[in-house]
């Protein structure tokens, strides 16, 4: 299969769509799953052509390793969330629009993967910033997508600089050569203004304030693509500021701490916070997405230290995370999704007991959440573990803590939406409603069956990843036939499935054979002699962590901090425009004039 | 992996079963004679669980059943996984994390059975258990963290061996104090023991997620219970105190730990679940982090240092 091919195709595909949902909403709908299905077909084909290199106009790609693991990862979250687009689109407002855009934003992100200069990788980025900002703006909220616009246009200016920086020495835009010769003042400032972009994107501490407004407010179908794929965008980013920018060299004579340069150590740092902040900020949230979207920024925070870390375990931890967080947390936005489909809303507090519903539903959030907490037999284990034996390696101690806390808290915010939203009780409105059918649960059902895959034949990914770190020059970590060697420990997945199945069958078995229990409705429950009738009243889900919450309910928000700063910056427009936009035409005069002469004192004095 | 190796898995969860629950039933009698009751019969705890087994019960839906098989198979897979006085059913799968989290796969099989119960009870004290969880388990794991960084090695056998034959100054609660006083905190708060059994409190919101349970499902929970508290009790014994040369040894040591524990329990009151979760990010958080500072930049307790 040729890239060439699947670019064009897709991109043919974006247009005929929007003119095909004119005519039919539900064909339009299909033919983005026929589109995405045929992407991530084709750019499995791929494999083969690896280290080919071709242009197409003024673009040039090169088929790379990691540029492959990458794409198809994005293009699995693209393809499966497809799934889902048909039967939206009469709750859309623009639905061409819509599958216009979803394609088009997912060829911009195989192309942005495959780039070989920066030129390319910079359009092909920015037509995933604009599409993908037409479309959140199509979900709940216009002002998420401002926030989602503004925080990633800081990130693609800065980005953009530290190109046209590193062009100014070396001359050239090709990636691989691109930041040869820097050194010094300029290097650091190249290093933090072309790693912003990808901060940004990942959502790491202080941009995650993007993240709940465009994934919480996002239509229900494309959430799982912000945080399944399009977050993982900032990953490529962050693996090339190591590789590409060969960060450890450079500042290899500068302060270290625990045998890492200081820039890189000061980014694992805020890593460290977007996972303490993505975790208390979701434990507190009421709203579902908004959960699990601040759950991306924590995971965002795992991946990014295990990227950085460019070492044998926890680079490959971190690699494997952005899988296996793609699979678990597109499966739970999905999952979230299909009862919205149901019941209309994403509000835990308005929902109960949907696990008598919709019992498949439950089953994918189900393994989605012990993926994404990181708890076997399920793949988030698996690259989690590689990264704790990576940072218990270099003796990291800060940053242990903070990974641990993220992954204990992950038990607390995973497991409030699967208790409020689908155990407890079901709520009088919702007692008819029905499973969603076949279709869209078939994506749900295989993101299911590949984190179960990932966790217990984690080998799978590795080996592909053994491949990326031979690429970029580091020694690969330690596979044998099933198992993970590091140099603390050693893992054997598949035998800890099977032990795992092992005493699952004793208990079922001790289960069976005991007298078969009485089916007692769910109202009929101890409630200390009270007559409640009313499901709803006996449903605890609003502040579902309450005391805990009590605990840092006064700590500072990082949005409202934005927002004052936005105020004072309107504060000082207003002021301009009246001093300079007055009534009185020579006061306008007067005040130019005044500034006129003023900066050329200073520029006189400078 | 061979057919003898669930053959010992299975004799080990037996072998557990009667050693932990003939423990507890003794302990019943410590903790009634601390509050100068006469206490039940050594053996009432297994008459407890029997009795449940037998009894009807009742159910709230696919998942309430669901949970507790889940729960107990979890906790079951984790047992088998333990090494005891150097033996394991299953060589080499003894590492520290993939013991902590396989257990965290029975405790949401419990917390998944408890809140499908329907009872708000149940899901209060699911929400003050996993609030607990994140209170001591942070200072425990950066204490183990430093472990594994000392000793270079994430099993627990091999963490246990490393400290016998040097006496009982060996054992990395006396290498690293801090570290050991830390880890004793927080097995009290894995145990649920007061003062950080706010999540079973019985009469303040009727034993939280043990609220629906009856018949064989409690059978299961009491079962349950027992595994998991030798699991806990074990991981902080093969860590701290050396775990044992041969299996009477860690028998003795692992009775002596429990007791203490249990005793200590016995006349404690009860924290809120929010001032649980400040004391240990207080006190024992403070030690963990400067026992591991400690460790990395001085090496202070890898070698012996008195």
């Amino acid at each position: 299969m040729n890239l060439t091919i699947i670019l064009a195709v897709t991109v043919v595909l974006a247009v005929v769509s929007f003119f095909i949902t004119r005519l039919n909403k539900k064909a339009g709908g299909f033919l983005t799953v026929i589109a995405s299905l045929f992407a991530f077909v084709g750019l499995f084909l791929l494999k083969g052509s690896i280290g080919g290199e071709f242009s197409i106009f003024y673009f040039s790609f090169k088929i790379t390793m990691v540029g492959w693991y990458f794409a198809l990862i994005m293009v699995l979250a693209y393809s499966m969330t497809s799934f889902f687009n048909p039967f939206w689109m009469d709750k859309m407002m623009y639905p061409g629009s819509y599958n216009f855009m979803y394609l088009l934003s997912m060829a911009g992100t195989i192309g942005m993967f495959f780039a070989k200069d920066f030129i390319t990788l910079f359009i092909f980025w920015e037509t995933v910033v604009w599409s993908s900002t037409f479309i959140i703006q199509l979900g709940k909220s216009r002002k998420a997508s401002y926030v989602y616009y503004v925080v990633s246009a800081i990130g693609s200016m800065a980005t953009l600089f530290a190109i046209m920086m590193a062009y100014s020495v070396s001359g050239t835009f090709v990636i691989s050569e691109a930041f040869a010769g820097l050194s010094g003042g300029a290097a650091i400032a190249v290093f933090f203004t072309f790693i912003l972009s990808g901060l940004a994107k990942i959502g790491i501490f202080p941009f995650h304030v993007w993240l709940p407004a465009a994934h919480g407010n996002a239509p229900h179908t494309f959430s799982p693509v912000l945080s399944g794929g399009l977050v993982k965008m900032g990953a490529f980013i962050a693996f090339l500021s190591v590789t590409a920018f060969p960060a450890y060299e450079i500042f290899s004579g500068m302060f270290k701490v625990m045998g890492t340069p200081f820039p890189i150590y000061f980014l694992m740092a805020l890593g460290a916070i977007s996972i303490i902040v993505g975790t208390l900020m979701a434990i507190k949230q009421e709203d579902a997405k908004k959960l699990l979207a601040y759950s991306s920024v924590a995971n965002g925070g795992y991946i990014l230290i295990g990227i950085l870390m460019l070492d044998q375990v926890g680079f490959a931890g971190g690699m494997m995370h952005l899988v296996n967080h793609a699979v678990a947390s597109a499966a739970a936005f999905l999952a979230i999704a299909a009862v919205a489909y149901r019941t209309g809303t994403t509000k835990m507090s308005e929902m109960g007991g949907m696990i008598h519903r919709m019992p498949v539903t439950y089953i994918v959030y189900l393994v989605a959440i012990i993926s994404m907490a990181g708890i076997p037999p399920m793949g988030g284990f698996v690259s989690k573990w590689l990264i704790f034996q990576g940072l218990a390696d270099k003796g990291m101690l800060f940053l242990a803590a903070a990974a641990f806390f993220g992954s204990i808290g992950s038990f607390m915010y995973v497991f409030r939406p699967l208790s409020a939203v689908f155990l407890g009780q079901t709520f009088t409105r919702d007692l008819k409603k029905k499973e969603v059918g076949f279709f869209m649960m078939l994506p749900m059902l295989i993101l299911t069956a590949l984190s179960i895959l990932a966790g217990v034949f984690p080998n799978t990914i590795l080996r592909v990843i053994t491949e990326i770190q031979a690429s970029v020059g580091i020694s690969p970590v330690t596979l044998a036939e099933n198992t993970i060697v590091t140099v603390n420990g050693y893992l054997d997945a598949f035998r800890v499935f099977i032990v795992f199945g092992f005493g699952f069958t004793i208990a079922f078995v001790i289960f069976i054979v005991r007298r078969k229990s009485k089916k007692v409705e769910l109202m009929d429950t101890y409630t200390s002699a009270e007559f409640i009738h009313t499901r709803e009243l006996l449903h605890y889900s609003s502040k579902f962590y309450a005391p805990f919450e009590r605990l840092y309910d006064k700590a500072p928000d990082t949005m409202k901090l934005y927002k004052k700063i936005a105020v004072k910056i309107g504060e000082l427009g207003n002021l301009t425009e009246s001093l300079f936009y007055g009534h009185k035409p020579e006061k306008t005069v007067f005040w130019v004039m005044i500034t006129g002469i003023f900066v050329v004192i200073i520029g006189g004095v400078v | 992996m061979n057919v003898m190796s669930f053959v010992y898995g299975f004799l080990v969860l037996l072998g557990v079963f009667v050693f932990q629950t003939t423990l507890t039933g003794l302990n019943r009698k410590v903790t009634a004679r601390l509050q100068k009751r006469y206490g039940a019969r050594w053996y009432q705890q297994f008459l407890d669980i029997f009795k449940a087994l037998r009894k009807d019960s009742t159910s709230h839906g696919w998942v309430f059943d669901f949970g507790v098989i889940m729960a107990l198979g979890g906790i079951m897979a984790t047992v088998i996984f333990i090494p005891v006085a150097g033996f394991e059913a299953f060589p080499g799968l003894d590492n520290i994390f993939v013991i902590s989290y396989l257990l965290a796969v029975g405790m949401l099989g419990m917390a998944m059975s408890a809140a499908g119960s329907g009872n708000p009870w149940a899901s209060i004290g699911v929400a003050r258990a996993l609030t607990n969880m994140l209170a001591y388990d942070v200072p425990l794991m950066i204490v183990i963290f430093t472990l594994i960084f000392a000793f270079d090695s994430s099993s627990l056998s091999e963490i246990a061996a490393l400290q016998q034959g040097m006496g009982i100054l060996g054992w990395n609660a006396f290498r690293m104090p801090l570290g050991g006083i830390v880890a004793v905190i927080a097995l009290l708060g894995m145990l649920g023991k007061k003062p950080f059994d706010s999540f079973i409190a019985p009469t303040e919101i009727a034993s939280g997620p043990m609220v629906e349970y009856g018949g064989k499902h409690l059978g299961f929970m009491f079962i349950l219970h027992e595994f998991m508290t030798f699991i806990e009790v074990s991981i902080i014994l093969s860590l701290f105190f050396g775990g044992g040369a041969t299996i009477w040894e860690y028998m003795l040591k692992y009775a002596v730990l429990y007791t203490f524990m249990n005793i200590i329990s016995g006349v404690m009151p009860r924290f809120k679940i929010d001032q649980a979760v400040k004391y240990f990010y207080r006190v024992p958080l403070a030690m963990a982090i400067v026992q591991g500072l400690v460790v990395i930049f001085t090496g202070l307790g890898v070698t012996l240092w008195f």
